[in-house]
């Protein structure tokens, strides 16, 4: 999975200037800033464009700039731009990622790695490109957790179906497969999520049949079931699965479960307050290091 | 024993909309930092802040862990905001496309002194002033 390339526009200047340099590089169409101090008081200041984007209006910046710190009295910046290696930022975190167990059975496992031998342990091969879901997040790991106690064979009665919102990587609902979930339904408005939760399942040589993958939310995985969903799982913010959850009671049984995470252990009481208002209670609550993962199932009241 | 830090970036960033491209990749990635935890945990602390520019500094240790503090939105920001502008002058130096008051300002430069380098308000006031000058933004009595 290969990155756009894009510029780079560096701007050294007196931290007093900072401001006003990003409100430049943001009238410029930069989307967003990175500063590093640069001694007690210059900063550098970086912007960037796709390259699709030519910078043209860097001659003009440069100006603007100089006349912006002439007008405060500030000492002249130095503007530069240069192109990005496309690959190096994104690639390079991954030299640090490594295979992790997680739970009782779940081996995550980086894509440019060789499984290890002989493991009787569930391997799940990632590569998570730009979409979320490394496995490395506790709300992630939780999830897992969540979902390993939830299928484990001694309980697990019958094929079931499971659906991923916000799936990501696809990370859950690879999971779910590799763990025994005969079918899962993933949806994520992300294109880029689709398209890592695709080439993930091809990575980990799972049948597209049985894991169905779309772009779009609730009211498309809707249109995807042919019955009550099993059970779900949704990994991603409190407003979002506030949100989400009440619009999929038309998918819902009495026995359906969920597994929700991605909320901070202070967002669990209006959480829980959300879901109870429609009909859902907590089963069971797990939290590792300010994250919290619950497990719901519709209230039989 | 504490962590060395390696390093320290600021990134300024729209709440809630942080993705793995840039600034986010660039900066951190090349610290070996996980840039799709960082995404999920500035997002998830910045759900409540959507449509502000909320900066964020993250310290980043030798084993490649780190943690971050949430920062002041921008002057430019705050004083676009306080001139119910949603950008500044394309020429400020011939056109002045809005004004905000002294007490206006007052307020912005308290909202930042925590981020600047001063703890004198007069001087904080000095340095949004100047944003505000360089935005094509006036300052009122």
């Amino acid at each position: 999975m290969s990155n756009p390339p894009w510029w780079e526009i560096q701007v050294t200047c007196p931290a007093d200037l900072e401001d006003t340099v990003f409100w430049r590089l943001q009238e410029l169409g930069c989307q967003g800033t990175a500063s590093m101090a640069q001694g007690p008081e210059w900063v550098v200041v970086r912007g960037y464009l796709p390259q699709s984007e030519r910078p043209a209006g860097l001659g003009q910046l440069t100006e603007e700039l100089l006349q912006d710190a002439q007008a405060s009295g500030l000492a002249q910046p130095q503007v530069v731009a240069v192109t990005l290696d496309p690959e190096d930022w994104a690639e390079h975190w991954k030299r640090h990622w490594q295979a992790q167990t997680i739970g009782e059975r779940l081996v995550v496992l980086p894509a440019w790695l060789a499984p290890p031998l002989g493991a009787d342990q569930v391997i799940l091969r990632l590569d998570p490109g730009y979409a979320f879901g490394t496995g490395t997040h506790p709300s992630t790991q939780l999830c897992l957790e969540a979902l390993e106690m939830r299928l484990d064979p001694h309980w697990r009665k019958g094929p079931l179906t499971v659906a991923d919102i916000g799936c990501g990587s696809g990370i859950l609902s690879l999971a779910a497969l590799l763990l025994g979930v005969e079918q899962v339904y993933a949806v994520d408005t992300d294109p880029l999520a689709v398209t890592a939760t695709r080439q993930n399942r091809a990575l980990n040589h799972l049948d597209p049949r049985h894991l169905v993958v779309e772009q779009g939310s609730v009211e498309r995985l809707l249109t995807l079931l042919p019955g009550p969903l099993d059970g779900f799982v949704c990994n991603i913010l409190l407003d979002v699965i506030l949100d989400v959850v009440p619009r999929l009671r038309p998918a819902v049984h009495p026995k359906t479960w969920g597994i929700l995470s991605g909320v901070l252990t202070d967002q669990v009481p209006p959480l829980v307050a959300g879901l109870e208002k429609h009909g859902w209670m907590v089963a069971a609550l797990w939290q590792r290091q300010g994250w919290s993962c619950l497990s719901i199932r519709p209230n039989p009241d | 024993m504490a962590k060395k830090v390696t390093a320290i970036i600021k990134l300024a960033l729209p709440a809630g909309k942080a993705t793995p491209a840039p600034p986010v990749g660039p900066a951190l990635g090349q610290h070996g930092v996980n840039i799709m935890m960082f995404c999920k945990d500035y997002n998830a602390r910045t759900a409540d802040k959507v449509g502000l520019i909320i900066p964020v500094e993250i310290s980043v240790f030798e084993d490649r862990s780190f943690t971050f503090v949430l920062k002041t939105p921008p002057a430019s920001v705050l004083i676009a905001k306080a001139a119910g502008l949603e950008r500044g002058s394309g020429e400020p130096k011939k056109k002045i496309v809005g004004s905000i008051t002294k007490a206006q300002l007052r307020e912005i430069a308290q909202t930042k002194l925590p981020d600047l380098n001063t703890v004198d308000i007069e001087a904080a006031m000095r340095t949004v002033a100047g944003t505000a000058r360089n935005m094509g933004i006036s300052v009122t009595d």
